[in-house]
C-alpha cells in the first residue's frame, strides 16, 4: 500500500509532539504560579486531636474569631462542627496578608469563600490553614462544601472583608463582626 | 503523503467473518445490561428531582433526609451498578465475538452475576431505608449500616471474578493462537480488567480495614486522612474503568460503523496501556485541598495526572484520522469535507461525534481541576459536578447507548425497525447534557457549592444563580426523557412484532494495517504490571506509610442510623 | 437455540479490490483533516484554559 505503517506512525508521533507542547505549557503556567506567586494547595500536616479540641490551647472558645497574634499576623480561627461554624461571621481586612485556621471536633467538613481562591478541606485530626490576601471587599459567603450529615445544608458563615482602614481590632487585638451578627 | 522505499506487502484479505447461530453469552450479556439499564433509569429520575429540589421552584417531598438518600442512590446506581454491570456484560460480549470462541467459565460468570445482584439489593435497601445516606464516596467517620458496605463489597468481588474470566479468556486464546495479535477490542477489555484489579485495592482496604469494622461497632475510631487517601487510590482509575468501553468502541466499533478502517492498531494498544499506567498513580489530585498530604506529593501526582491526558489527546487524533479515512472513502474531499460525508445517521457514528464534543468540555474542565493550586478556585463547586457529568454522561454513557444499540440486534436476533428513535434519543441526551452542565460551570466559578439539599434564595448572590439553576433543571428533564427513550428502544427488540433479522456481522473495525507479529509488550500486560507497581510505590508509598510512621489523631465514628 | 459457529478467519472484511482502492485513495488524502480538526480542538482548549488562568484565577489572589 502506498501509505505504509511507518507513515501513519510518523503522523502519530508528530501529533504526540503537539500534545507534549500543550502539557508543557500548562505545567509551566502552574509552576510559575506556584513558585513566583506562591499559589499552592493548602497542605498542612499539623495535628490536633478532635476529642480534646475544646481543651486545646488554640481552639478554646475565647480564641475563636479574628485577632492579631503576638507576632503581628492577622489570624482567624474557626471551628467547623455539625452543623455550624463557630463563630459564624469573621471580619478580615482586604489587601493584607491574613491566615484562616480551621479545625473540627467531629466529621469531615470543607470551606470555600465565594469569589476567591480560598478553599480547603477540614479533616478531623488536622488544622486546616489557608494564607491569602482578599482582593475585594464585601460580605462573602463561606459555606461548608463537603457533605457532613443531614444538616449540612444549613452550615454557612460570612466573611466580612473590609477596607484596611476600617479594620479596627480592640486593645486585645480582637476584631468581630459586631452585634448585628 | 510520504512513501517509504521498502514496499509493504498488502495484507491478505479473506471473506467476511460471518457468525452464525446464537452467542453462548447471549443471556448473560442481556441480563447484565438490563440490570445496568434499570439502575440507570432510576438514577436519572432521581437526578431530576434533586435539581428540582435545589432550584427556586418548590419540589415535592423535599426534606434533607430525602435529598441525601436520593443523592446516595443516584451516585451508587450510576457509579457502581450501571457501570459495573454494563462493563461486565460488554466484556463477555467482546470475549466471545472478538476472540471468536466460547467464553470459559460461564457458570462462574452467572455466579458472579447473582452475587452482584445480592450486593446491589443489600446496598439499595440500606439506602432506601435511610440508613446509608453517606453518598457513594462514604465520608468516614460518618458511618452507614454495615449492610450497605457489605453489599458494595459483593459487587466488587463479582467484578473481580469477571476480571479473572477476561484474563483467562485472553490467555487461553493466546495459547491456541501462538504468535498472533490479540484482537484490539479484547486487548482493551483485558487492560481494563487488569487496571480494575489494581484500582479496587484502595477502596477494598478502606472498607475492609476501616469502614466495615466501624460500622459493625468493632472500632470506635477511624484515621480519616488514611481513609481518604485509600479512597483516592480508587477514585481516578474508577473513572477510566467506566471509560474503557467507550474507548474500545471509539477504536474498534466507530471506524467500522463509519465504513472505514482504524487508522492505527498500535496507537489503540498504546492508549490502553497508557490508561493502565497513568490512571492509577494520580488519585491525590482529589485531595489537593486536603491538609494531610505535602505539596511535594501533590505536585508529583499533578504531573502524572497531566500525563494521563496524553492517551486521550492521542485518541482524539487517531479516531479523527480513522473517521477521515471513512469520510474520504465515502467521497468526502478537502480538509473538512470528509466530516459531512460521514454516515451520521448511524448511532455509533453519531454517538462518537457527540461524545468527542462533550469530552472537549468535560476534559477542558478537568484540565482546570488538575491544575494544582488552581484547583482551589473550583474544588467542591458545581464546576466539578459539570466536569464529571460531562465525562460520565457525555463520554461514558452516550457510548454505552451506542454499544447497546450495536449489541442488541445480535443478542435478540431482531433488527431495529427504524434508526430514527435511536438518533433522536442520542441527540436529546447530548442537548440535555449541554443545557444542564454549561450553567453549572458558570455558577461553580462564582462559588456555588456542592452536595447541599437546598439553596437559600433570600441571599442576593444565591438568588442570582436561580435562573441558571432552572436552566439546568430543564436540561435534566431532557436527559430523563432521553433515558426513558433508551429503555424503550431496547424493549422494542424484545417484542415479537419487531422484524427477525439475525445479525451475523461482527462489529469490529480492522486496522489499515492489521497487526502481524507484535512484541510481547503490545500483546500482554506482564511488563506493564511491573511498571504500575513501581509507579504506585513511588506515588502512594510514602503518602500511605506516613499514617503509620507518624499516626495522626483519629476521629470518633459518627453513626447515621 | 442454535449453536454458535465461528468462522476461522482473521479478517472480517470482504476481499473487495474496489474497496481497497478507495481505502488507498482515502489514505492519500489524509490525515490533513484529522490534523486540522485536532489542532483546532486543542487550540480552543488552550485558549479556554489560559483565559480562565489569567482572567479568573490569578485576579482572585494568592492562596497557599
Amino acid at each position: 500500500m502506498a501509505v505504509n505503517e511507518q507513515a501513519i506512525l510518523k503522523s502519530e508521533v508528530r501529533w504526540a509532539w503537539v500534545v507534549a507542547g500543550i502539557v508543557a505549557v500548562i505545567l509551566g503556567a502552574i509552576l510559575f504560579a506556584a513558585l513566583s506567586m506562591h499559589v499552592n494547595p493548602p497542605s498542612n500536616r499539623e495535628f490536633v486531636d478532635p476529642k480534646t479540641l475544646h481543651l486545646s490551647a488554640e481552639f478554646t472558645e475565647e480564641n475563636l474569631g479574628t485577632r492579631i497574634d503576638p507576632d503581628g499576623r492577622i489570624v482567624a480561627r474557626v471551628i467547623a462542627t455539625q452543623f455550624e461554624f463557630v463563630p459564624n461571621c469573621i471580619i478580615l481586612p482586604a489587601q493584607r496578608d491574613v491566615t484562616l485556621r480551621f479545625a473540627t471536633p467531629d466529621v469531615i467538613h470543607g470551606i470555600l469563600v465565594t469569589g476567591t481562591n480560598v478553599n480547603t478541606m477540614v479533616v478531623p485530626g488536622y488544622v486546616a490553614q489557608v494564607h491569602t490576601q482578599f482582593t475585594k471587599t464585601g460580605d462573602l459567603l463561606m459555606p461548608c462544601h463537603e457533605f457532613c450529615g443531614l444538616g449540612h445544608t444549613q452550615m454557612i458563615a460570612t466573611v466580612k472583608v473590609v477596607p484596611p482602614d476600617q479594620f479596627r481590632p480592640d486593645a486585645s487585638g480582637r476584631a468581630s463582626c459586631g452585634d448585628d451578627r | 503523503m510520504a512513501t517509504i522505499a521498502e514496499p509493504v506487502p498488502m495484507p491478505r484479505r479473506e471473506p467476511a467473518g460471518a457468525l452464525t447461530g446464537d452467542l453462548q453469552v447471549r443471556r448473560l450479556v442481556i441480563a447484565h445490561v438490563w440490570v445496568a439499564v434499570v439502575a440507570f433509569a432510576v438514577a436519572c429520575l432521581l437526578g431530576v428531582w434533586q435539581m428540582w429540589a435545589r432550584s427556586p421552584i418548590e419540589a415535592p417531598a423535599h426534606t434533607a433526609a430525602n435529598y441525601f438518600r436520593s443523592v446516595t442512590l443516584h451516585g451508587v446506581s450510576m457509579a457502581f451498578v450501571l457501570t459495573t454491570f454494563f462493563i461486565m456484560g460488554f466484556g463477555y460480549f467482546v470475549a466471545e465475538t472478538a476472540l471468536k470462541r466460547p467464553v470459559p467459565g460461564l457458570k462462574l460468570a452467572w455466579a458472579a452475576f447473582w452475587m452482584g445482584i445480592a450486593g446491589v439489593l443489600m446496598a439499595a435497601l440500606s439506602v432506601v431505608s435511610g440508613r446509608a445516606s453517606v453518598l457513594y464516596t462514604f465520608y468516614p467517620p460518618l458511618t452507614a449500616t454495615a449492610w450497605f458496605y457489605i453489599g458494595l463489597v459483593l459487587v466488587v468481588v463479582a467484578s473481580w471474578i469477571w476480571c479473572l474470566l477476561m484474563i483467562v479468556a485472553m490467555r487461553s486464546w493466546k495459547a491456541a493462537n501462538p504468535g498472533q495479535a490479540v484482537p484490539l477490542a479484547m486487548f482493551g477489555t483485558v487492560a481494563n480488567a487488569v487496571m480494575w484489579l489494581w484500582t479496587t485495592v484502595g477502596v477494598a482496604a478502606e472498607l475492609l480495614f476501616q469502614v466495615i469494622p466501624a460500622a459493625l461497632g468493632l472500632n470506635g475510631m477511624v484515621d480519616v486522612g488514611l481513609s481518604r487517601t485509600l479512597f483516592s487510590w480508587t477514585l481516578h482509575a474508577i473513572v477510566y474503568f467506566w471509560l474503557f468501553p467507550s474507548y474500545i468502541a471509539f477504536y474498534t466499533m466507530a471506524p467500522r460503523a463509519a465504513g472505514g478502517r482504524l487508522y492505527s492498531d498500535t496507537m489503540g494498544r498504546l492508549a490502553f496501556i497508557l490508561f493502565l499506567l497513568y490512571s492509577l498513580p494520580v488519585g491525590l489530585h482529589h485531595l489537593f485541598m486536603d491538609p494531610e498530604h505535602s505539596n511535594g506529593f501533590k505536585f508529583l501526582q499533578m504531573f502524572l495526572t497531566a500525563l494521563v491526558s496524553v492517551p486521550t489527546f492521542l485518541t482524539v487524533f487517531t479516531i479523527a484520522a480513522s473517521l477521515e479515512v471513512a469520510g474520504r472513502m465515502r467521497g468526502g474531499t478537502g480538509t473538512f469535507g470528509w466530516i459531512r460525508a460521514l454516515p451520521w445517521d448511524r448511532p455509533m457514528v453519531l454517538a462518537t461525534g457527540l461524545a468527542f464534543f462533550m469530552l472537549f468540555w468535560g476534559g477542558g474542565g478537568g484540565l482546570v481541576n488538575m491544575s494544582y493550586g488552581m484547583n482551589a478556585m473550583v474544588h467542591n463547586t458545581s464546576w466539578v459536578t459539570a466536569h464529571f457529568h460531562l465525562i460520565f454522561g457525555g463520554t461514558v454513557v452516550i457510548m454505552y447507548f451506542a454499544i447497546a444499540y450495536a449489541m442488541w440486534p445480535m443478542l435478540t436476533g431482531r433488527a431495529f425497525p427504524s434508526m430514527k428513535p435511536l438518533l433522536t434519543q442520542l441527540w436529546l441526551w447530548f442537548i440535555g447534557m449541554m443545557v444542564m452542565t454549561l450553567p453549572w460551570h458558570w455558577t461553580g466559578l462564582q462559588g456555588q457549592w456542592r452536595r447541599i439539599a437546598a439553596f437559600d434564595y433570600s441571599d442576593p448572590l444565591i438568588a442570582s444563580w436561580g435562573p441558571w439553576v432552572i436552566v439546568s433543571l430543564v436540561g435534566g428533564i431532557i436527559l430523563a426523557v432521553s433515558a426513558l427513550m433508551f429503555v424503550w428502544n431496547l424493549v422494542v427488540l424484545h417484542r415479537s412484532s419487531s422484524p427477525r433479522a439475525p445479525v451475523t456481522d461482527v462489529p469490529y473495525a480492522e486496522a489499515v494495517h492489521p497487526p502481524g507479529r507484535l512484541p510481547a509488550s503490545l500483546n500482554g500486560f506482564g511488563l506493564w504490571n511491573v511498571i504500575v507497581a513501581v509507579l504506585m510505590l513511588l506515588a502512594y508509598g510514602y503518602p500511605i506509610a506516613q499514617f503509620f510512621i507518624d499516626p495522626p489523631p483519629q476521629a470518633v465514628v459518627h453513626r447515621l442510623h | 437455540m442454535a449453536e454458535p459457529a465461528y468462522p476461522m478467519t482473521r479478517h472480517d472484511y470482504a476481499d473487495d479490490a474496489a474497496e481497497l482502492e478507495r481505502l488507498e485513495a482515502a489514505l492519500e488524502g489524509g490525515p490533513k483533516g484529522a490534523v486540522a480538526v485536532s489542532l483546532i480542538a486543542v487550540a480552543l482548549l488552550m485558549v479556554g484554559w489560559l483565559g480562565i488562568y489569567f482572567l479568573v484565577f490569578l485576579p482572585r489572589g494568592t492562596v497557599g
